[in-house]
């Protein structure tokens, strides 16, 4: 009995995901736990091993597609099995024979009944709408997945097309209909561009200027390679420009006395060697500095609103919580995992969810929920080295924090130069949404807070 | 009614008795000595051919039907063969003295009463003239495939004329394209227009009405010629068929009609009695009149100068007839002859003789009239066996003939629709434009400018409105009753042929006052008084029609369409395309929808006249429109059921620019109108509904800003979907509303159309809004039952569009209908 394969869904937001390696192809045999495939989200890589055993009858998606959560994207069984049942609608890669044939061309044979060219097959299946609506939402590409139905019986009819229309929740034909629900449309006519539709909502504000593709001739040189951005370089080149392209943000700089911060981790160090970190329940947290720092920003940003926020277009989103961002680097590229309701949590969570995140970011194995809906963002860079430097906000954000390296400074007392341990803080802040003193306040705070940390920590 | 006769009590309640005068049966008593001074050699033996030809001719279908051969000619004739065997004489004898002037009507058992007509017509016109009937006759198809046959043997024109006659009727019961329509007609409708065979009729009785509509045109239009009805006896108690005595027989031919117009219709009702009516024995059995003749005595005090005569002797037949002729050539009309007659062959083949005896059958078969005929003439010594056996000869060389001809596919082929796949669509309508049917001056009582009712329209506002937008009152404003005036009485002056009758049409000017005027205008013979007989209202137009003429009759209500049901539905619609396009049917059939009169007088039957294919059915609601639509009904050659609603007469024209043109214009009919602009959601609607749905629209706009675009059918069929489909493109949302209950209706066939032409466009199912399917229920409870303004507010919300804010008041929900419908209510 030949076993459909299909995409997993990684996370309930996500809508398809992206083949981006095929590690078996047709006529390769299986064995149960052998890897697959690997795919990606926005923002993770996956892969996936195979549950079935037998061997490889069909592939119907070539490496970069980007297929729809559920889809069947392969089928293991027994040689000669019939498979043709299997062959999803829209499938890029046709079923193929010959077991080598990765080559994309159609077979008549595969039954090709068109997938709805608005409705999300997972999404419009016992939907109602009616023929004009539909025609309608074709014609604008239309977001129908976030429609509200006004007509007889919850049918969707024109003018809850229109309205959606009117509310911006159209795509130019480009980004097709494979975007995330509430995409804010930022091509023409607030319309969701290709870009808006590769990123995550959260994250995109405004179009990239197109970049002028570089010509390797041009420098001369010949190039030792070329390499396809991944799915996750793309999306922080897009946001990346599109942060900077559109908000009027500027970085503010400040330092702070270290003496606190470094004493209270060298008390935990001591108090760890002594054994004691099952008596204070600090099993499994090892809070660093840049916890710590993760702490109080979550215990500042209460007083500062303004950093804690989203800017809209028309209005500003306050939020009574926080939900804090972690800049990781990987192998992949930059990701941003987001600590949910850090304000509520103890450094010790803090720093055990900080040290989870950042692995499930390394291996490639986070979820994609976990990749979205921060209110400020910490990124240190300190541990590298770096002594001042710009982040990037990550829109709708007002603000993201900057941490530099630990340096000595001296202080005088007294007329005698005492040297102290200082640490740099860079925030940039969305000057739109923050004006400059209320975000000199926030850095004046957050340095006073660090700098009499084991008082915070009452809090 | 009429002002001119007077009934009074006096007169009216004064003792007497009813005399009736003897009713002569079976007197014809010559022989064939006497009968020499009246008779030639050749007039005898002819007489003979001619029955001998139809009994060969029924014989061999006979032989077809029941062998699939006929002198070893094999063929297979699905078709109906109602066969006359017995009955030859009847029939020769009546055509002996008929001149192509004169029109025989028939029944579904006539194939010999066209034969005998057709060999009596051939014997009396000149070669010359038959020459030019059949290489005229339908582009000379039939004549063609006779000449090709017969070429190089030396037949005289006559001959080839009785070759023709013999083939052309075979090859239409053969439904083969040569034949006299084509094939279209078939066995029961084998006539033959220029020898003076009208249409015979499939339907029992059928031709009683309408014959004499044809009777009328002879007479209204002064033509030469006396019309005979065929009909059986099967048919006596057929309630059209005693409406169509009533109208032969009106005393007011007599009494008002005046000048060459007065006396009796030139209309011969002839009864071949052949004793069955189908299996029902009449006298005896289904009937009680026991001597048939005596119904003559019940209608006029001529007795319609009825008598029974010997059918079973043509010599006494055709005594009869010249007395007859006699009767009618003095406008001392109409006649009935009750001529005795039996049929020995089955109803049809399939007829196994259940009810009767084979002593009887053999009995009548023992007096075989051909055969006694024969005896008789050679008893008399008019010519020897040898004699009539060549004539026989000579009979069934004719008829093999015709039927080799007739079973050739090459020589008589079938009419090919899957190579001229609009053969028979482009005959359904003629869609010709006449403005006269006959050029003469019209018979009128006055210049038309000083008609009373011509200079009282002359004053009124023909807008709705005056240049303030305030409405003009109703005593001054140019109605829609005028608008239909106008249209009638400018064709009246134009076209001569032009009657209208009804019933109140003269005098009282028409149940609704449309016709006040025309009175004046108006001799008696272009417009009268018909009995309240809506079937003969209805055949005998058919008939006026047939013959040449142009008319409008009028159904008082709607609802009275039942009455009329077989001319409208059966005559009206048929003759056009089963005559192969040879007759025009120019009749205007007026039919008033009533409101107020509750169950019976209330019905939107529209839909019932739009299910029949051959009519063209209008419904204007405005004066412009009727005045437009009644003028290209008029001008056209297509049978028109011209509906009017009773709840409009007194409006003016409230949409056409300018008001209604004084001078003469046309609307196309099958042309939809736009009389309110709009985006948001069409509305269509069919008659009177018009109205309430620019109300419904006025709340949709002020209540909801939803602009409706609401259209005017204004014609069902034809009907050019155009408009609607660009309103529907446009709006996305339809609704079609009309007067007819909703089950079933041409409502109900829109929105099939429409969904299925618009279905990409539309953003709701369209939806229908007819009335409720129940009685029409009194005036003060029509509100429930005719679709009102807030109706459509209801189904649109409920159907199509939820409106913000809206409580519908009715249930249009699924639950709801779907309730209805399986009460079947």
């Amino acid at each position: 009995m030949a076993t459909p394969i299909i995409m997993p869904r990684q996370g309930q937001s996500v809508e398809s995901c992206v083949i981006a390696q095929w590690l078996k192809k047709v006529g390769d045999p299986v064995a149960v736990g052998d890897d697959l495939f690997t795919y990606e989200t926005d923002k993770a890589a996956f892969e996936e091993t195979s549950k079935v055993a037998g061997e490889v009858l069909a592939i119907f998606f070539d490496v970069g597609a980007d297929v729809p959560c559920l889809t069947t994207i392969c089928v293991i069984g027994e040689k000669g099995e019939d498979i043709s049942a299997f062959s999803p609608a829209g499938a890029a890669v046709p079923l193929g024979p010959a077991p080598d044939s990765v080559a994309p061309a159609p077979s008549p044979a595969a039954p090709t009944a068109p997938a709805p060219a608005t409705v999300p097959a997972a999404d419009g299946a016992d939907r109602r709408i009616s023929p004009r609506a539909r025609h309608l939402a074709g014609r604008r590409h239309a977001d129908l997945r976030a429609v509200v139905p006004t007509g007889p019986k919850g049918r969707v009819i024109e003018r809850d097309v229109v309205a959606l229309i009117d509310r911006g929740a159209i795509a130019t034909p480009a980004a097709g209909t494979d975007w995330p629900v509430g995409t804010v449309g930022t091509a023409i006519g607030g319309r969701v561009g290709v870009a808006d539709a590769a990123g995550d909502p959260a994250a995109v504000a405004a179009p990239a200027a197109a970049p002028a593709p570089a010509s390797a001739a041009a420098t001369g040189l010949p190039p030792s390679r070329e390499e396809k951005h991944s799915n996750i370089r793309r999306l922080i080149a897009k946001s990346m420009s599109l942060s900077l392209g559109t908000i009027a943000q500027l970085t503010y700089t400040a330092s702070f006395d270290a003496t606190e911060i470094l004493a209270f981790r060298a008390r935990l160090k001591k108090a760890k060697e002594a054994g004691l970190a099952d008596t204070l329940g600090l099993a499994g947290a090892d809070p660093s500095l840049n916890d710590v720092i993760l702490f109080a920003v979550s215990r500042i940003l209460a007083r500062h609103p303004a950093c804690n926020a989203s800017f809209q277009d028309d209005r500003m989103i306050y939020y009574d919580g926080v939900n804090l961002g972690l800049a990781v680097d990987t192998p992949r590229g930059l990701m941003v995992p987001t600590i949910f309701r850090a304000d509520r949590l103890s450094l010790a969570e803090i720093s055990r969810e900080a040290k989870a995140l950042a692995a499930g970011c390394q291996k490639g194995t986070i979820s994609p929920d976990r990749l979205k809906d921060g209110t400020f963002t910490v990124s240190n860079l300190g541990s590298l080295g770096i002594e001042s430097f710009t982040p990037v906000i990550n829109p709708p954000q007002t603000a993201i924090l900057g941490v530099d390296r630990l340096a000595t400074a001296v202080r005088d007392v007294g007329g005698v130069a005492v040297p102290y341990p200082t640490m740099g803080l860079s925030l940039t802040c969305d000057h739109r949404a923050v004006d400059g003193a209320p975000a000199a306040r926030f850095l004046k705070d957050l340095g006073a807070a660090l700098e009499n940390f084991s008082l915070v920590l009452a809090n | 009614m009429t002002k001119k006769l007077t009934i009074l009590p006096q007169e009216m309640r004064r003792p007497g008795f009813i005399e009736f005068e003897k009713i002569p049966v079976n007197q014809y008593n010559r022989t064939i000595e006497e009968e020499k001074a009246n008779f030639s050699k050749a007039d005898f033996l002819r007489i003979y051919r001619d029955m001998r030809f139809i009994r060969e001719f029924e014989s061999m279908l006979y032989s077809i039907k029941t062998t699939n051969a006929y002198n070893g000619i094999e063929y297979n004739n699905p078709g109906p063969a109602h066969l006359s065997m017995g009955q030859e004489a009847s029939a020769v004898g009546q055509a002996y003295l008929l001149t192509t002037d004169d029109f025989i009507f028939g029944s579904h058992r006539s194939h010999g009463e066209i034969l005998a007509k057709g060999l009596s017509a051939i014997h009396r016109l000149s070669e010359g003239d038959l020459t030019a009937v059949m290489e005229g006759f339908l582009g000379g198809a039939t004549w063609k495939a006779v000449e090709t046959f017969h070429a190089g043997k030396g037949k005289s024109v006559k001959d080839l004329a009785v070759d023709f006659l013999i083939y052309g009727a075979l090859a239409e019961i053969f439904a083969k394209e040569t034949g006299f329509h084509r094939g279209l007609g078939g066995s029961m409708h084998a006539f033959f227009l220029p020898f003076g065979i009208y249409p015979n009729n499939a339907i029992v009785g059928g031709s009683a009405s309408v014959s004499v509509g044809a009777a009328l045109y002879k007479k209204i239009n002064r033509k030469n010629g006396i019309v005979v009805c065929n009909i059986g006896d099967g048919s006596m108690a057929c309630g059209p068929v005693w409406e169509g005595l009533m109208l032969s027989a009106m005393d007011q031919y007599r009494s008002l009609w005046e000048g060459d117009m007065q006396g009796g219709l030139p209309f011969l009702l002839n009864v071949m009695d052949n004793q069955y009516a189908m299996g029902g024995q009449t006298r005896g059995e289904t009937m009680g009149y026991d001597f048939l003749a005596r119904i003559g005595a019940g209608v006029n005090p001529e007795q319609m100068h009825a008598e029974r005569i010997d059918g079973y002797n043509p010599l006494a037949v055709i005594e009869a007839m010249g007395r007859k002729l006699d009767i009618l050539k003095a406008k001392r009309g109409p006649v009935l002859l009750d001529t005795l007659t039996y049929r020995w062959s089955g109803h049809s083949p399939s007829d196994a003789d259940s009810y009767r005896t084979v002593e009887e059958k053999n009995a009548w078969i023992a007096e075989d009239s051909i055969a006694a005929y024969r005896a008789r003439l050679v008893q008399a010594g008019v010519a020897n066996d040898d004699e009539f056996a060549a004539i026989d000869a000579n009979v069934i060389e004719t008829v093999t003939n015709a039927v080799q001809m007739a079973v050739d596919p090459l020589i008589s082929p079938r009419m090919d629709l899957a190579k001229t796949p609009t053969a028979i669509e482009d005959i359904m309508f003629s869609n010709t434009r006449v403005a006269k049917m006959e050029d003469r001056e019209p018979d009128v009582l006055m210049v038309k400018a000083d008609n009373p009712r011509v200079q009282a329209i002359a004053k009124k506002e023909r807008f709705a409105f005056d240049a303030a937008g305030k409405p003009v009152s109703k005593n001054k404003v140019y109605q829609y009753r005028d608008a239909v005036f106008e249209a009638l009485i400018d064709k009246f002056y134009e076209d001569p042929t032009l009657v209208a009758y009804g019933e109140e049409n003269r005098d009282w000017g028409g149940a609704f006052a449309v016709y006040r005027g025309l009175t004046e205008a108006l001799p008696y013979h272009r417009l009268f008084n018909s009995p309240i007989a809506e079937a003969a209202i209805c055949g005998s137009a058919v008939g006026y029609a047939m013959a040449g003429g142009r008319v409008v009759v009028e159904l008082m209500y709607c609802d009275f369409l039942g009455r009329a049901g077989d001319e409208v539905f059966n005559q009206l619609p048929k003759w056009q395309a089963m005559s192969a396009g040879i007759l025009k049917m120019p009749v205007v059939i007026r039919v008033s929808v009533g409101s107020k009169y509750g169950a019976q007088h209330s019905q939107d039957w529209t839909s019932l006249c739009a299910q029949i294919p051959g009519l063209k059915v209008v419904f204007p609601v405005t004066p412009y429109d009727a005045k437009g639509l009644m003028n290209a009904a008029l001008a056209g050659t297509d049978p028109v059921i011209f509906f009017e609603s009773q709840r409009l007469y007194d409006i003016g024209e409230q949409f056409h620019e300018g008001g209604v043109p004084k001078e003469s214009y046309e609307i196309a009919i099958g042309e939809p109108d736009v009389k309110r602009a709009g985006g948001d959601i069409t509305i269509l609607t069919i008659g009177a509904t018009l109205y309430r749905a620019l109300d419904a629209a006025k709340i949709l706009s002020e209540k909801y800003g939803v602009e409706a675009e609401v259209i005017d059918a204004r014609t069902m069929v034809p009907f050019d979907y155009e408009k609607v489909i660009a309103s529907v493109k446009k709006t996305g949302k339809i609704l079609i509303a009309g007067d007819a209950c909703d089950r079933g209706s041409y409502l109900s066939d829109l929105v099939r159309n429409i969904a299925d032409f618009c279905f990409d466009d539309l953003d709701a199912p369209p939806v229908v809004l007819g009335s409720r399917n129940w009685i029409t229920p009194a005036f003060e409870l029509e509100a429930d039952f005719f679709p009102q303004p807030d109706w459509f507010v209801d189904a649109i919300h409920e159907r199509i569009m939820p409106l913000p804010g809206h409580t519908p008041k009715r249930s249009f929900t699924d639950v709801e209908l779907l309730r209805r419908s399986k009460l079947g209510v």
